[in-house]
């Protein structure tokens, strides 16, 4: 009873190993290949624990040829990139969904994105550098710990990817801009899901949408949106600049360079805390 | 509360964990301040739903998964995209201005969501900003503290707002709909009941800051709900003040319960006598220790109290008039019961003096039917 156990633990552990050195390559594709592979094994090796025989012959990784890739078809972190870069700001994944799915072709969704932005960090310890961005979480600007609601681009200067108070505000703001500049640019050709993203955001901003006398929303005017946001942002943008400005000087002072992309741990936070007292 | 007492309660509560209050028990601490079971049950956190299962009445009491998926969802929207329509509706109800959008969220702090931490944490961040020095408008579950009957109690609120008039809002935000400007008055009381609670433990905080509470909390509560059938949010003033004080009142209240405590019997226990996870006590003898406490059972109670249908049984093998809710209860003042009430209708029973009234206007009652019965009965 214990051979298949055995025989388990063994591919298990040549498996790590694998991700481990196609990590390193920087081959992505091979990695979430055979990750798929060790939780096939990890799973059969539970089910064996549990019932004491093989429920389900277990799934031997088999060699498999790598699969076509095809042009359009990129990985998911690019379809966050690409998100990403539109709206400008660090962003909460159902609204980089919405992005991607309003300007964007290709298969995004907000579970995937939940489990790329675990392996991102992962990716990043295991080999610092070795791709040329990396997804991660915002840091809160007072203890500089990840906000791990909202999601940055690392190459984005840690004044853009630190959330104050204001920050919230004018990133949306921001945001809108963003997007409204892409529906602006794309005329008569954006498409009914873009121009509803764009609706949706300015209808929360004072007087971005114009009303005709019976109450009646018309489609959203860029042009208009953009004038509107910005004259909220203008309200906000120097303060929430000196909180980020001020945070970013702190976190370059006190955190190590991966510290910077994914936050302070708690324990870091509590000694921050008590230095300040 | 002294020694005596709760060693009374813990007896009381027996082998099992204790339970906190929760918003939710506090909500009918004020709804149904009458019960002496529940009062005992809750005071000595006894696990109520436990009890009722273990007596024959499961309730099929908690919120549905969906109702939560769904009050999870309209939350989530509302404060989606850094809280854009959840300003929207507080820019048109409170009047907040174009500056006041900071907003700090407390689910937890640097990733740490321990209770005690995340309520420190939000004591000094409010603290601060009545004291003028905050730098936020909204605050995202808070976590605030209240002392009930001698245990600290932990609330969360969906959100607070600080006006710049120097007043905190409770904002409760709630999925069921606004239509028309009207709400089901049943969900909006007990909405209201809860965000109560939460107007309590935040003056309370401030109050041990020096803070003066009662200017510095609003009595009125924001409630954000769906407008219309649509799912955009709408939010309403919703005036909590008799509320809050009732709940007060209830809540100074508490120490009564060494009074309820002294008349129970000796030895009474609602222990379950839970061995690996199965209650093991008899189901007669738990019967037999709840049926030595007075329950009040009104039908409202099927709304927030885990034991309701335990108590409705009760109250209909009795016959008691409690079933039919307070407005027919309260027509038969001094009259308890339906078997009463037929007999003094019937004249079959001599009414007391003080049932003399209600006994010529059963009576009266009576022979109305009588005659309508007849003349139905001639027609046909």
């Amino acid at each position: 009873m214990t051979d298949p156990l055995d025989a388990l633990e063994k591919s298990i552990s040549t498996l790590r190993r694998a991700i481990r050195d196609a990590a390193t390559a920087g081959d992505t594709e091979r990695a979430g290949e055979l990750r798929a592979q060790l939780r096939r094994a990890e799973k059969a090796w539970d089910t064996l624990i549990d019932t004491g025989e093989p429920a389900t012959p277990p799934l031997w990784p088999e060699p498999q040829a790598a699969p076509v890739v095809h042009g359009s078809r990129l990985p998911a972190r690019e379809h966050v990139h690409r998100a990403l870069m539109l709206l400008g700001t660090p962003a909460a994944p159902k609204l980089i969904v919405s992005v991607h799915e309003a300007f964007f072709s290709g298969e995004l969704s907000a579970s995937k994105l939940s489990s790329l932005r675990r392996d991102e960090e992962r990716s990043y310890r295991s080999s610092p550098g070795a791709r040329p961005y990396y997804l991660c979480p915002a840091l809160a600007h007072d203890l500089l710990s990840p906000v791990r609601a909202l999601v940055t681009i690392s190459t984005w200067p840690l004044e853009q990817r630190i959330i104050g108070p204001l920050s919230q505000r004018t990133d949306f703001l921001t945001g809108t801009v963003g997007v409204a500049q892409a529906v602006g640019s794309s005329g008569e050709a954006a498409t009914p899901a873009a121009v509803r993203l764009l609706w949706r955001l300015a209808a929360t901003i004072p007087d971005a949408i114009v009303r005709s006398a019976s109450g009646l929303e018309s489609a959203p005017d860029p042009q208009r949106v953009i004038e509107a946001a910005q004259a909220e942002l203008d309200v906000h943008t120097d303060a929430d600049r000196a909180t980020r400005a001020e945070a970013a000087r702190r976190a370059r002072k006190s955190l190590s360079d991966d510290q910077q992309l994914f936050g302070s741990q708690l324990h870091n936070v509590m000694r921050l805390q008590a230095q300040r007292a | 509360m002294n020694a005596p007492v709760d060693d009374r309660l813990t007896a009381l509560r027996g082998s099992a964990q204790r339970r906190a209050y929760n918003a939710r028990s506090l909500a009918a601490l004020e709804n149904n301040p009458r019960c002496t079971l529940r009062a005992l049950l809750d005071a000595s956190g006894s696990d109520k739903a436990a009890i009722a299962e273990h007596a024959g009445y499961p309730s099929a009491f908690g919120q549905s998964t969906f109702a939560l998926a769904r009050g999870n969802a309209f939350e989530a929207l509302v404060k989606a995209n850094g809280y854009a329509e959840l300003l929207r509706v507080l820019r048109e109800t409170l009047g907040l201005t174009v500056p006041e959008v900071g907003n700090r969220d407390l689910n937890d702090v640097g990733g740490d969501s321990r209770q005690e931490i995340r309520h420190t944490h939000t004591t000094r961040l409010l603290v601060k900003a009545a004291q003028g020095s905050g730098d936020s408008t909204l605050y995202d579950h808070p976590m605030l503290r209240l002392t009930v009957g001698g245990y600290a109690v932990f609330l969360e609120p969906d959100l607070v707002a600080f006006r710049a008039d120097d007043r905190f809002y409770i904002v409760e935000i709630k999925s069921f709909p606004i239509i028309d400007g009207q709400a089901d008055p049943v969900q909006v009381k007990s909405a209201t009941t809860q965000a109560c609670a939460y107007v309590i433990a935040l003056r309370d905080m401030l109050r041990q800051a020096g803070i003066d509470p009662e200017a510095a909390v609003s009595d009125q509560i924001v409630l954000v709900a769906p407008k219309d059938f649509t799912n955009r949010p709408t939010a309403a003033f919703v005036d909590a003040r008799k509320q809050v004080a009732a709940l007060t009142r209830q809540l100074a209240r508490l120490e009564r319960i060494k009074d309820l405590v002294e008349l129970l019997p000796e030895g009474l226990t609602f222990d379950l006598a839970p061995d690996g996870g199965q209650a093991q006590r008899p189901v007669e003898e738990l019967t037999d220790a709840l049926d030595q406490v007075d329950a009040t059972y009104r039908p409202d109670c099927l709304n927030h109290c885990e034991m309701a249908f335990y108590c409705r049984a009760r109250a209909r093998e009795d016959a008691s008039l409690d079933i039919l809710g307070p407005e027919a209860r309260e027509q038969f003042g001094g009259v308890d019961t339906a078997t009463m009430v037929m007999g003094l209708a019937r004249g079959e029973l001599t009414p007391t003096a003080d049932q003399s009234e209600m006994a010529i206007a059963l009576r009266h009652a009576a022979r109305l039917r009588a005659e309508l019965d007849q003349a139905y009965r001639g027609a046909a």
